[in-house]
């Protein structure tokens, strides 16, 4: 009897633990959504307002005519694609090479690429601009998207690795013997089975480069070029000079999580499984 | 439209030269007699090495030489010893503090959020109803882009923000000023640790909780049934069995904490308060335009970081559990 007592008490104390922490998760991310849709005179209100009314839309499209953020939205999109698929073809190319074939130096090599995931991009990041200023490129797309054709990335090409890692060799002795070439062999059999690897990396380098801030900010000068979160910074800059306009900057920072949110929600079971074969089976 | 097609043709180029260069390299190893896999390996490899050497190796070299130069983008670098280093450890005033705000912050925000972590990992290991939907919910904090997290704080510690509303009575119970948080110079850095917490356990709920799963349970029933408290078995079989992920988390955290670049770029501080290291880079680069200076204190910062990861593995070499492996002595 006293058993379960104690047993329905740790139950209990066990959810009540999780929702605790799910309020703290859920309240600040439900206060953005409510503030993008309040009135300025509703921003401070006390006692605070927590389902505006009325709720005001039209912050939405204010804040979207307030900066060209239709242009940003675009450039995001175009920068993260073409980023995004230059990555994950070249990065499952090279791990498929440092996980099949054994040829001289190779865990020399694959060393050194683990060793880079400590290189903090800080310090390459001037050499880096001058290259692509000697280039005459500084204020082009070029220096956000054409270099992943280099496997950007040494995580992914880690991650990777671990998924051929679990694929049995006879898949490919078969298709050897059927006189398939390298390529083909990874086109048609290895890419198939490592799809769920290949949507992990799809999802975190959609959120690498949608959220990157420190390259835009380097390399792009005019506006018409800037993607969303640049726009985000240019906003708060010109509006913190008076009263900060939280309600237009709640909206925006809705609609620039809502695409990343989307593709997480879509892709979970494929990204935790991702994450989590770089993070235990090393 | 221009700019697109533009970028578009090069990344096109870019794609196809890579991979001519790929069949050029299988094609010469070939005719240079090396052995099959050796000629494909290194094809395949390839786009890493060439990105390895053009974006890592030369940039890397060339930025030591630019740490002991003084460069302003315009007229071409003068070499200047060890002057820039000097200037950093003995004459800028805002250098320590950016130290001392990135180290504090990196010491505070890791720990913190792997004891989060791991509590909340424990507590979905426990047979829960449910345990996607929790898991999911806990992780979307840290899918979120940096940028909008970071707006959403400065909003929330706001002087009257909902944060000071929500704990205005314990504020008025012990008759103190409710606090101004990011506006006040002494509390920005509790107030980026407190963000921090918010934004970075999710990731790592996710990596420890696997990790919990694979413990075996013969070994945490074996251990009650000869009377082990449940804080024991916590401690000596599920700590060392699952130490490879903790170890990965907190050198991962350690890593990213003293990047941390994003987030202080859309906190305004009283007095540049809240500058860490990589926007105190960034600032002295590409705004002040002193490359040469903000070279230095980037190697300064990857010394540190570096520093920092070999006494991490050094202090947990002794610790960490690997499995299938023997470890010397034993």
């Amino acid at each position: 009897m006293t058993f379960s007592v104690q047993k329905l008490l740790r139950t209990f104390l066990i959810y009540f633990l999780l929702c605790l922490g799910a309020t703290v998760v859920v309240v600040p991310l439900f206060w953005m959504i409510s503030t993008s849709l309040k009135g300025p005179n509703a921003l401070f209100a006390y006692p605070p307002e927590w389902i505006p009314k009325p709720a005001i839309w039209r912050n939405y499209i204010d804040a979207f005519k307030a900066l060209p953020f239709g242009t940003f939205f675009i450039n995001t999109i175009f920068i993260t694609v073409l980023a995004m698929i230059a990555e994950l073809f070249t990065t499952s190319l090279v791990a498929y090479g440092f996980s099949r074939f054994n040829f001289r130096g190779r865990n020399a090599l694959f060393m050194i690429l683990l060793a880079t995931m400590m290189l903090p991009s800080v310090v390459t990041m001037i050499p880096t601009f001058l290259i692509w200023r000697n280039l005459k490129l500084l204020d082009t797309f070029d220096p956000l998207t054409v270099g992943a054709w280099f496997a950007w990335g040494p995580a992914y090409i880690f991650m990777m690795r671990q998924f051929f890692l679990t694929i049995p060799r006879s898949m490919e002795e078969a298709a050897v013997i059927d006189g398939a070439n390298v390529f083909q062999i990874y086109w048609h059999i290895m890419l198939p089975l490592v799809r769920p690897a290949l949507l992990a990396i799809a999802v975190l380098s959609f959120q690498g480069n949608w959220n990157n801030l420190q390259g835009p900010l380097i390399y792009l000068n005019s506006m018409e070029k800037f993607p969303v979160v640049l726009g985000l910074k240019f906003f708060e800059q010109s509006l913190s000079k008076e009263a900060p306009m939280w309600n237009y900057m709640m909206a925006m920072s809705v609609v620039m999580a809502a695409p990343v949110l989307g593709l997480f929600f879509s892709a979970q079971r494929y990204f935790i499984e991702g994450l989590n074969v770089g993070a235990t089976k090393g | 439209m221009a700019a697109y097609l533009l970028t578009l043709s090069h990344w096109l180029l870019t794609g196809a030269a890579v991979l001519v260069l790929m069949l050029a390299v299988y094609g010469l190893l070939k005719a240079l007699k090396a052995r099959q896999v050796t000629a494909v390996g290194y094809a395949l490899v390839l786009p890493w090495l060439l990105g390895f050497l053009i974006w890592q190796i030369y940039p890397f070299a060339y930025s030591f030489y630019l740490a002991f130069t003084d460069y302003n983008v315009l007229q071409p670098p003068q070499w200047v010893g060890l002057a820039n280093f000097k200037h950093m450890f003995f004459d800028d005033p805002r250098f320590w503090p950016s130290v001392r705000l990135t180290l504090l912050y990196s010491f505070l925000s890791v720990p913190l959020g792997m004891i989060g972590a791991l509590g909340t990992a424990s507590l979905l290991a426990q047979e829960v109803r449910a345990v996607g939907f929790w898991r999911t919910l806990y992780y979307v904090p840290s899918v979120l882009p940096a940028a909008a997290t970071a707006l959403l704080w400065r909003f929330m510690f706001a002087g009257t923000g909902l944060i000071n509303t929500f704990f205005s009575p314990v504020y008025k119970l012990l008759h103190i000023a409710p606090p101004a948080w990011f506006s006040d110079e002494k509390l920005v850095l509790p107030s980026f640790v407190i963000m921090s917490f918010w934004g970075v356990f999710g990731a790592n709920t996710v990596i420890l909780l696997a990790s919990l799963k694979n413990v075996p349970k013969e070994l945490l029933e074996a251990a009650e049934m000869d009377g082990a408290s449940p804080w024991t078995r916590f401690a000596r079989i599920t700590v060392p069995m699952i130490s490879p992920s903790l170890f990965y988390v907190m050198i991962m955290g350690i890593i990213a904490a003293m990047q941390n670049f994003t987030a202080p770029l859309f906190i305004n501080t009283p007095g540049g308060a809240g500058t860490f290291l990589s926007v105190y880079i960034y600032q002295q680069g590409f705004t002040q335009f002193k490359m040469g200076y903000a070279t230095a204190v980037g190697w300064f910062l990857m010394v540190m970081i570096l520093i920092l990861t070999v006494i991490v593995w050094k202090f947990s070499a002794a610790y960490i559990y690997y499995e299938g492996e023997t470890r010397k002595g034993d």
